[in-house]
């Protein structure tokens, strides 16, 4: 039985000390024309760092680049792709913040890297961070995926307009981009879908495109390549689709128990065929599990999980918290594990 | 239209009653003191002062422009969630947590019970109210929106917290109407957020507004009404204020499909665009809502807070509201 602390996206940007306001302050300054992209990049590197030292420091055995570098989970992708223009604000799903939507204009296509220089720099921060000794410890990438992406998009494309060529244009760029992050070294990495869960009359167009992303990883397998596909839903609950979600071809599959209570049970009622990622932490509210409940609940599930294995971690991403919580979660995480362990 | 509530309550309001959401823009004179009272160069009583200024002359402007139901304008609120949040025996400030872009806001944390021990609103509306003979609305954040809108880790679940928000609203509400307001506009823009929570957010406005003496509206933005339609119709109020504009009237379709039930205060122009709709657009829309709901229960106002416009923008945009509903009322 092995549960192995991960993160699950982002961290905070900004926290309350000046040291920790710096990206805000170059980002005003930017705006302001009085600071450069080069400032600005290094204010993203600097607070990429420290997200990554946080983790590390927590103990974390899978950690992310916190996606400081993300304005957010829909623009910073879709904006790196050709035949799009980002356009205003919308509210992203329940919580009370905001993305900028993509609207497609003509034939949406990958023109470089979109996460493999992000995971470079992670890398080589997670190596400083543990003093040139990472050991077993990794840096995940972060995508969202292709239905996601489309969901939250417009298309002025006339071709793109129905939702099923969106999704899989969005698919054909991430598979692109999931065989270069295997490519680069990418033990695995993570496709976010939280769309799937508020609109589950979707699915065989959700499932195609997870079946494309699937075979980019089975391509990247034939050329001796590591990589494994996990896949991330949250922000609703995950119960009514749980057992299709486990039956998807992925090699793990990232669950929110913060909306329905009765997930795990579900998850020891059908097990699991695939490792699952257990977010059993709440990336949305500050208040602090007890590390023994949690371990109660983990303890239930582990055995059901193939290969008694999981990872452990917050339900979504921690921007969505002050980054002092946020800190505090990860190092539950860490108690949490102990507890299961019975130290 | 509940006229029949409203003349009870001894208002009689014309047809298409004009109003406004709530915030104005800040006046030059507000936004100088905020500065000076951060950096201590004046103290509270002045920064009240200036304060109560530009609400007296957010009140004068309303009467000029002819509307007919008015708000006291906001000027001393910042966040319509932080307002309460920093003044009820319950919260505690929280750190920073993005909003979108480079924006970020102190997010309150519910770490206690949350109590209400003494009026929140009513000086700031006795003071609006006395400046003019117009009915002043009293302006609330609702139960749901304050929950959503807060960490909480005091409450076993949402709904609790929503509970006990809606018994410290519901006292606000009773001290307003002990004071005399007769209006009372509790807002909900987060209703659509968690459709399947819908339930919770009505359950809470009962214990808000049940067995109380005044004619209540909520306002709802940004949402997914398409979610929460015609269910959100069992809200206990009286009169829906809501974003149209800015969605080119979408929801007139949805009114179509059922028939809406209440008064509605129909936003005709857009508060997030700098551009100042002709009036024949504003008249179009007053036409279109006629199509959904028949004219006694039409009220006319702008889709939400203006407080993002100049305020010359904001009051260019209350005018056009006026002239529309002087051009159906002849
Ligand atoms: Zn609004």
């Amino acid at each position: 039985m092995t549960l192995t602390l991960a993160h699950s996206g982002s961290y905070p940007r900004i926290g309350d000390s000046a040291e920790l306001q710096l990206l805000r302050r170059t980002i005003a300054g930017f705006d302001r024309g009085e600071r450069s992209a080069a400032d600005l990049a290094e204010a993203e590197n600097q607070m990429t760092r420290l997200a990554i030292e946080e983790q590390a420091a927590a103990g974390l055995d899978v950690v992310t680049d916190g996606q400081i570098r993300w304005n957010d989970p829909v623009s910073y992708l879709a904006g790196k792709l050709a035949g799009v223009r980002i356009n205003g604000l919308l509210r992203l799903y329940d919580t009370n913040f905001y993305f900028r939507q993509p609207v497609i204009e003509s034939r949406l296509q990958r023109q470089g890297e979109l996460a493999v220089s992000d995971l470079q720099f992670a890398r080589e921060a997670l190596a400083a961070a543990c003093k040139g000794k990472p050991g077993s410890r990794q840096v995940k990438p972060v995508l969202t995926g292709p239905y996601t992406l489309a969901h939250l998009s417009l298309a002025q494309a006339e071709e793109l307009k129905a939702l099923e060529p969106r999704v899989e244009a969005y698919a054909e760029a991430l598979a692109a981009e999931i065989g270069a992050l295997a490519d680069a070294g990418a033990e695995t990495v993570q496709i976010d879908e939280p769309s799937i869960l508020l609109h589950p009359g979707d699915w065989q167009i959700f499932a195609r495109a997870v079946g494309r992303l699937s075979a980019a990883r089975d391509e990247a397998r034939k050329r001796g390549r590591k990589i494994g596909l996990l896949l991330y839903v949250y922000f609703h609950d995950c119960a009514p689709i749980y057992s299709k979600l486990a039956a998807l071809p992925i090699d793990g599959l990232g669950l929110d128990f913060t909306y329905n209570r009765k997930l795990a049970d579900a998850v020891v009622e059908s097990g699991s065929p695939i490792p699952l990622a257990l977010g059993l932490v709440d990336g949305r509210n500050t208040k602090l599990e007890q590390p023994a409940e949690v371990a109660r609940e983990i303890s239930r599930m582990l055995p059901r999980i193939a290969g008694d294995s999981a990872w452990l971690g917050p339900s979504c991403g921690l921007e969505y918290l002050p980054r002092d919580r946020a800190r505090a979660k990860l190092q539950l995480l860490g108690e949490i594990r102990s507890a299961v362990e019975g130290r | 239209m509940n006229r029949q509530k409203l003349k009870k309550l001894g208002l009689e309001l014309p047809l298409f009653p004009v109003t406004s959401v709530g915030s104005f823009p800040k006046t030059d004179a507000v936004v100088r003191a905020r500065g000076e009272f951060r950096r201590g160069k004046i103290n509270a009583e002045q920064l009240t002062e200036i304060e109560r200024e530009a609400t007296a002359f957010w009140i004068r402007k309303q009467e000029e422009l002819g509307i007919d139901v008015l708000v006291d304008g906001e000027q001393y609120r910042g966040d319509m969630v932080a307002y309460f949040a920093e003044r009820l025996p319950g919260f505690t400030n929280g750190g920073l947590v993005r909003s979108y872009g480079n924006r970020y806001y102190h997010k309150p944390i519910v770490t206690g019970e949350v109590k209400w021990t003494e009026p929140l609103t009513v000086e700031w509306w006795r003071y609006a109210q006395g400046l003019t003979k117009k009915p002043v609305k009293g302006m609330l954040t609702g139960p749901y929106t304050i929950m959503d809108w807060s960490f909480n880790e005091h409450y076993p679940d949402r709904k609790a917290t929503c509970m006990a928000l809606a018994g410290v609203i519901r006292s606000e509400v009773e001290a307003l109407i002990a004071t005399g307001c007769k209006i009372i506009q509790v807002d909900e823009p987060a209703l659509s957020v968690r459709p399947e929570e819908l339930p919770v957010a009505i359950e809470a406005m009962h214990r808000v507004t049940d067995g109380l003496n005044a004619y209540f509206i909520t306002h709802a933005c940004y949402g997914a009404f398409d979610l929460i339609y015609p269910g959100m119709l069992e809200l206990p109020v009286d009169n829906f204020d809501l974003e149209m504009s800015n969605s080119g009237l979408d929801l007139l379709e949805l009114f179509r499909r059922h028939r809406f039930t209440k008064d509605i205060s129909f936003g005709v122009v857009d508060v997030h665009s700098h551009v100042l709709e002709e009036p024949a657009t504003v008249r179009q829309r007053v036409e279109q809502a006629l199509t959904v709901v028949p004219k006694d229960q039409l009220w006319i106002d702008p889709d939400c807070g203006l407080k993002t416009r100049t305020v010359e923008e904001a009051i260019a945009k209350l005018r056009r509201c006026v002239e529309a509903a002087k051009a159906f009322r002849n």
